[in-house]
């Protein structure tokens, strides 16, 4: 786990006994408050239904301090029933009795759960847009606003697309994009855009093996290998030319870290427990991978090529004087998108053609 | 790290331990024009002529919290509640574990409603719900039919 190599953050954890890191200890350090679940039947004496099982658990979810006790309760119990969401079973499933098994499971998941332990990482998988994942701590778990960024993606090779069609008296060749995404984590934006575009190919980098080894078994499971190269490659330290090997790209594509360093202690306990704080802190000001992304960018991109890179909502203008206090890059800040809670979250930096 | 900020993440930490964890507030979103392209029949009811709705009539609701969002946020309420202005319909989706495909699936089922409402019977939703209604009597009633023509066969 990232977080117990800085010795710091391993003082600090140790003043949590909740957040036990995964592999130190098999069981919580304090008994969680449990009341009996039979109690709390609604169904004849031995038998619980899912409803049931979502209220108990709800209850003891809350009685721990634990956040989203009802929606944590409902994806475990859903998931072990075969379902993504509580609202997507069927009454009649709503009102079977669960078997022992089910029963046993659930409370295996939920223990990890009452450990702080994120929910994704609890029933290692979650789903992005219309990809389903495998998850494991501590590679980033993707985030719902980095759905759209693939979105903005799409619209602009379309846009492109179309602007090269437009004026032709037949359409022009059907586009390979080659795309180059910094930070890919459990492989989500890769694949989610390899899925999307057809012909596209994408060389996937992250600096942590775990990450590189998580968006492997995504490709696999998606049966995705052919049009993807994933690399243990870290940005910052290394030379970009082992990145080129598809020649200039059309798009990089980055959810780098970019948490302001100070505001890394306020995070959830979910997260500093259990992802790769490298995969957030993103330095002083948030900016450090950012720069390094927009300083490669040049060297990488053919000519209109763009960038499209999630950042903090402070982020924006900072960007804009930094790419103007850098000329030389010839790279300009095309738009800014809001996320859909309305926050600027998405930044499309164009390479100026020459 | 100096004592001081040493002291101040350590209180931090312990805050989030303890804090008994604020309500999340129903965020009120006016949804980009962009991100969702017009839309008329959508999923596999491709031949059905419904009305089109467009994002400016819409207003949509997720249970997202007032906190930073994006990476220093990891949470999992990804509801999605949406409302037709006009007609006052509201429709609440969570369907999915993903934000993008709730909102999808709420424009396809909040499209199919207000249809429903501004044309009523003359909606293709309401024709095709008539039909398949139809097709499942018909099968019951030959289902009984054939049920009786056993019967007497046996008794003869």
């Amino acid at each position: 786990m990232r977080c117990l190599t800085q010795p710091l953050l391993r003082r600090f954890l140790g003043l949590l006994p909740q957040c036990v890191p995964v592999g130190l200890s098999q069981s919580p350090v304090r008994g969680p408050k449990q009341s009996s679940l039979r109690q709390s039947c609604s169904a004849r004496p031995g038998l619980v239904t899912a409803i049931d099982v979502v209220g108990y658990w709800q209850k003891v979810f809350e009685t721990n301090g634990i956040p989203e006790a009802r929606e944590s309760s409902e994806y475990i119990v859903s998931f072990v029933l075969g379902a993504k969401t509580f609202q997507s079973l069927n009454s009649e499933k709503l009102h079977t009795p669960l078997t022992a098994v089910q029963q046993e499971q659930i409370q295996q998941l939920c223990h990890r759960r009452l450990e702080r332990m994120p929910v994704q990482y609890v029933l290692g998988e979650w789903d992005f847009r219309d990809l389903t994942l495998k998850m494991r701590p501590p590679v980033f778990i993707p985030r719902p606003e980095t759905e759209d960024l693939i979105s903005l993606v799409l619209e602009e090779e379309s846009r492109k697309h179309e602007e090269k069609n437009s004026g032709l008296c037949f359409p022009a060749a059907v586009p390979h994009p080659v795309i180059l995404e910094i930070g890919c984590g459990s492989g989500a934006i890769a694949l989610s855009l390899l899925c999307k575009l057809p012909q596209s190919c994408v060389i996937a980098v992250d600096k942590e093996e775990a990450a590189v080894d998580l968006t492997k078994e995504n490709v696999h499971r998606l049966q995705l290998q052919d049009r993807i190269h994933i690399l243990h490659h870290n940005v910052s330290y290394s030379s970009a030319e082992q990145l080129l090997l598809w020649g200039p790209m059309d798009f990089i594509v980055s959810n780098p870290p970019y948490v302001f360093h100070e505001d890394m202690a306020s995070l959830d306990a979910e997260i500093l427990c259990y992802e790769d704080l490298g995969a957030l802190d993103g330095g002083a000001d948030g900016m450090r991978v950012i720069k390094t992304i927009l300083a490669l960018a040049p060297s990488l991109l053919k000519d209109s090529g763009s960038v499209f890179l999630e950042v903090d909502p402070r982020h924006p203008d900072m960007v804009e004087n930094w790419l103007q206090a850098h000329p030389d890059l010839l790279l300009t800040l095309r738009a800014v998108h809001k996320d859909f809670c309305g926050k600027p979250r998405f930044l499309h930096i164009q390479k100026q053609s020459r | 790290m100096n004592v001081p900020s040493l002291l101040h993440f350590t209180f931090l930490l312990k805050e989030a331990r303890t804090a008994s964890w604020r309500p999340w507030i129903l965020r009120k979103q006016q949804f980009s024009l962009l991100r969702m392209p017009l839309f008329q029949a959508a999923g596999k009811k491709n031949s059905l002529n419904l009305l089109g709705l467009t994002e400016a009539e819409l207003e949509e609701q997720f249970v997202r919290g007032d906190g930073p969002g994006g990476q220093a946020t990891n949470k999992t309420s990804n509801c999605v509640v949406l409302k037709h202005i006009p007609s006052g319909i509201v429709v609440k989706c969570h369907q999915t574990r993903s934000v993008e495909q709730n909102r999808k699936i709420a424009r396809k089922i909040l499209q199919e409603k207000v249809d429903l409402f501004y044309k009523g019977e003359d909606s293709d939703v309401f024709k095709e719900k008539k039909a398949s209604e139809k097709k499942k009597q018909e099968k019951k009633r030959r289902a009984k039919e054939n049920l009786e023509r056993k019967k007497q066969f046996k008794e003869m």
